[in-house]
């Protein structure tokens, strides 16, 4: 059984500081935060972009899709138009190019929803706060003896409130 | 904006969500009993009676529907493109105007689809202009330009309701953590069980990344795209080359100046002032002038190639269009509203009177009306054989539905400043800066 | 999938792509002798008779809703006494390189075998792309459902649908003629001859003005009259390559004589 603990901080330097020293010891550490943090995090953690691999994906799709449906739909019933060509190249460039935008937002949304597990209305650890102005250090995996230990150092760290949390 | 907390922004947006006043039930019964009179009404007729009932005649098959079309469209062109391209530059004053350009984008698509299937003469076959199988393999054409739009406009609307609903995400996660009753349910389901952690936000600014990087191209491609309906036909003062860029310019120009009037009384209806300041007009006006004169240059571009150009029919409908009544009129106020006045803009202290502002952008989006309505209304009736030219004039119908399509999308944007945070919560904190011990570091 | 592929293959057989337009069975061709037409509308009433054309009434004609597939378009020059008036009977031209069947979205209107323009009433969702773009203005839209009234409805042509509201047509060249002529030929197990069928407005021209026929045939008379020297197409520049061939109406030249022009 092991009890997480969940840190409220003001500054986001405190809890950076804070979330790489627990991180060192060899928790699991989560930060919480109300807004985007970039660079700040960059001593936490590093996270490679495989958003790009949906995308690129997507494209892909949306390119084949294009020409096929342009130059197969013309090929199923060979209906001559205005002197044109049955394949047309512009216009199938044209349909390929939209629906390359089309699958490729598509799929990076479907990527997004991959990668970062949502929809998730399952239990949660979640404080109300986090939204309003509070950054978050969630540690996990401690041992039920050592919990009071990171709790003094989160307080140490400069921790506004510190909390065991569960699931909710 | 350096006095507001974290908490203040929060509290704010979703006091504009939750804090109703009766002058918000009259306008949005006002407006909603507008467009359902003065357009659905009116459409329902149209659709008993037949087209007949519109002004359009044998050579001016387009009429005020397309014009209208093509309006709303240019005004969807400013929110999300804006958004992206100030996204990908990373431009600070884009934050707090964003959200509600990009509604802006959303509804005037939808109007925009609307009229798509008002000027059809048969709208209740509108999905055969779908590709779908049939048993009689039949598909559609995709060599027509209507053809085109129908992909490009349906992308784009994809696009962007992703593009304002991904946005959206942490700050309807932020409305759900403040709100109570029914409201708590919806924007538990809306924020997708959204909660902050560093993976999730990861993600999201890199997807937001993507769909920025996405949708750039694809809104510059949607309103060439519109333009082609026109240019790829042969008929004189339609058949430009110089249409895409005219129409994207021109898009770009009325869509900014939308976003310029509906924030004025935005900020004013909704009290938050303190974030959309005037130094976010001071930019939207840079950008009106900047676009103002890009759009008098393609103006006198198009002119000054047909006329030099000299050949009868290209004579005949710059004639039409620049000297004859009513349509010089129209043409000559164009030109006031969409090249002379945004000059004002010069000025700094004008860029920053609201009073100005408005006047100037409600000009200019009559004024791009105007530019959309000649394009189609003095185009048409002048084509190559004589004996068959007609003046258009638009019938009492027509010009309900125009005024309810406006009525139509206030009553959108109302109601969407009540369901959705208007103001972006995250990115406003942003702005403000990410509080460190020593004071907040800004980007 | 190979039923799939040697359906394709079949398809794609029957036309050579691009070019296919040299494949055609027969390419109908109108011969519009300007030299002849004395402007008697006669062509633009039994056009009317034959397809069910309604009569829009005088709101409507005001408004240039005219439904006449076939007009007489009148122009004059000069001023009086030293006039020149001169017309020319304008229908669907069947444009090889029509830009109606571009514009098009749901192939309401294409190029069939025979290289006619044709329209599928049935599948007209009305965006008007294709009156848009046709440089002859020649196309007519339903703009509303037009009745007969009683008993006027009993002299409609039954081999020619009534268009109903919404949709967008235009002239023909009477199709529903070519199709019998087609059928009976065929029953005889020969080709559509010279002879074999007349359209509504070649059959009403009392002085043989226009000409109907099919230009594959080398022996036919349109394809004789197509070389006349004084053949033209209208509105060429455009590069619509119309199936309409006008034969120009050679006029003296009597400036300031005061005495018009000249006939024949």
């Amino acid at each position: 059984m092991n009890q997480p603990v969940l840190g409220l901080f003001k500054y986001v330097d405190s809890m950076v500081e804070a979330a790489v020293s627990m991180k060192d010891t060899g928790y699991t550490v989560t930060v919480f935060s109300p807004i985007p943090l970039g660079v700040e995090l960059d001593p936490v953690v590093m996270r490679p972009n495989y958003i790009r691999y949906f995308a690129l994906f997507g494209a892909f799709i949306g390119l084949i899709f294009g020409v096929v449906l342009a130059l197969g739909t013309a090929a199923l019933y060979v209906l001559p138009r205005g002197g044109l060509p049955i394949w047309p190249v512009t216009p199938t460039l044209l349909l390929a190019y939209e629906s390359i935008i089309l699958c490729g937002v598509i799929w990076t949304l479907i990527g997004f929803f991959i990668i970062a597990r949502k929809p998730n209305f399952g239990k949660q650890i979640y404080d109300p706060k986090l939204s309003l102005d509070s950054f978050g250090l969630l540690v996990e995996d401690i041992r039920e003896d050592k919990v009071e230990e990171v709790e003094r150092l989160l307080e140490g760290f400069g921790a506004d409130e510190v909390n065991r949390v569960e699931k909710s | 904006m350096d006095n507001i907390s974290y908490n203040e922004i929060n509290d704010d947006v979703v006091r504009t969500m939750t804090k109703t006043t009766w002058k918000y039930w009259a306008l949005l019964i006002f407006c909603a009993s507008m467009a359902g009179v003065l357009w659905f009404g009116a459409w329902a007729y149209q659709i008993y009676a037949g087209q007949g009932v519109t002004g359009l005649n044998t050579p001016t098959f387009w009429g005020i529907y397309l014009a209208n079309f093509v309006f709303w469209i240019g005004i969807s062109h400013s929110g999300t493109l804006l958004s992206a391209i100030l996204f990908i530059t990373a431009t600070p004053w884009r934050r707090s105007i964003y959200r509600s350009a990009e509604a802006i984008t959303f509804f005037s698509v939808l109007t925009a689809a609307v009229f798509i299937f008002v000027h059809m003469g048969r709208p209740w076959n509108f999905y055969w202009t779908m590709p779908y199988f049939t048993t009689r393999e039949l598909w559609v054409n995709f060599t027509s330009p209507i053809m085109f739009d129908v992909f490009a406009i349906s992308t784009y609307m994809t696009s962007s309701v992703i593009f304002l609903y991904f946005g959206s995400i942490p700050d309807l996660a932020a409305v759900r953590d403040k709100v109570t009753g029914w409201r708590k349910p919806v924007y538990t389901y809306l924020s997708l069980g959204w909660r902050g952690t560093d993976a999730e936000w990861h993600w999201l600014s890199k997807s937001y990344t993507f769909f920025a990087v996405f949708i750039i191209p694809l809104a510059v491609s949607v309103h060439s795209i519109v333009s082609w309906d026109f240019a790829l036909s042969t008929v004189p003062g339609l058949n430009k080359t110089i249409f895409a860029p005219y129409f994207v310019v021109g898009a770009i120009f009325s869509g900014t100046a939308a976003i310029v009037t509906l924030m004025a009384c935005y900020r004013k209806a909704m009290k938050v002032e303190k974030y959309i300041t005037l130094m976010h007009f001071d930019k939207l006006c840079m950008l009106l002038l900047v676009m103002s004169l890009l759009w008098s240059y393609i103006n006198v571009v198009e002119v000054f190639s047909g006329w030099y150009a000299n050949t009868s029919a290209e004579n005949e409908t710059l004639m039409y269009r620049m000297f004859m009544k009513p349509h010089a009129y129209m043409y000559w106020l164009m030109i006031l509203t969409n090249s002379i006045l945004p000059l004002l803009f010069i000025f700094k202290s004008l860029r920053r009177s609201i009073f100005i502002c408005i006047i100037v952008s409600i000009g200019i989006n009559v004024g791009m009306w105007i530019e959309r309505y000649l394009i189609v209304a003095t185009s048409l009736p002048r084509k190559f054989l004589p004996n068959m030219w007609h003046d258009y004039i638009p019938s009492l119908i027509e010009i309900s539905m125009t005024i309810g399509s406006i009525f139509f999308f206030v009553m959108l944007f109302l109601i969407f400043v009540k369901l959705w945070p208007s103001i972006s919560i995250y990115e406003v904190k942003e702005d403000i800066g990410i509080p460190m011990r020593k004071g907040f570091k800004r980007h | 999938m190979s039923g799939i592929l040697t359906r394709l293959k079949d398809k794609l057989a029957s036309y050579r792509v691009p070019g296919y337009r040299t494949k055609f069975d027969y390419k109908w061709t109108m011969v519009v002798d300007l030299d002849r037409c004395n402007g008697c509308e006669a062509c633009v009433v039994a056009c009317y008779a034959e397809n069910n054309l309604p009569v829009v009434g005088k709101r409507d004609c005001d408004i240039s809703r005219r439904f006449s597939w076939i007009r007489i378009e009148r122009y004059v020059e000069g001023t009086y006494p030293d006039v020149k008036v001169k017309f020319i009977p304008i229908m669907c031209q069947h444009c090889d390189a029509a830009p109606c069947e571009i514009g098009c979205p749901v192939y309401a209107t294409y190029h069939n075998q025979d290289g006619l323009n044709v329209q599928v009433y049935n599948r007209c969702v009305g965006t008007f792309t294709c009156a848009t773009y046709c440089t002859y203005d020649v196309r007519r839209f339903n703009w509303f459902t037009y009745k007969w009234d009683a008993p006027l409805e009993q002299q409609l042509n039954p081999d020619v649908t009534v268009r109903e509201m919404g949709v967008m047509e235009k002239c023909t060249f009477c199709i529903q003629r070519i199709r019998v002529a087609k059928d009976t030929a065929k029953d005889e197990g020969r080709k559509v001859q010279e002879g074999d069928m007349k359209t509504a407005c070649e059959q009403s021209c009392p002085t043989d003005a226009i000409t109907f026929g099919d230009l594959n045939d080398p022996h036919s008379k349109v394809s004789k009259l197509a070389k006349s020297p004084r053949r033209y197409r209208l509105l060429e520049e455009l590069d619509t390559d119309p199936s309409v061939i006008y034969l120009k109406r050679v006029m003296e030249d009597r400036k300031g004589s005061g005495h018009g022009t000249s006939h024949g």
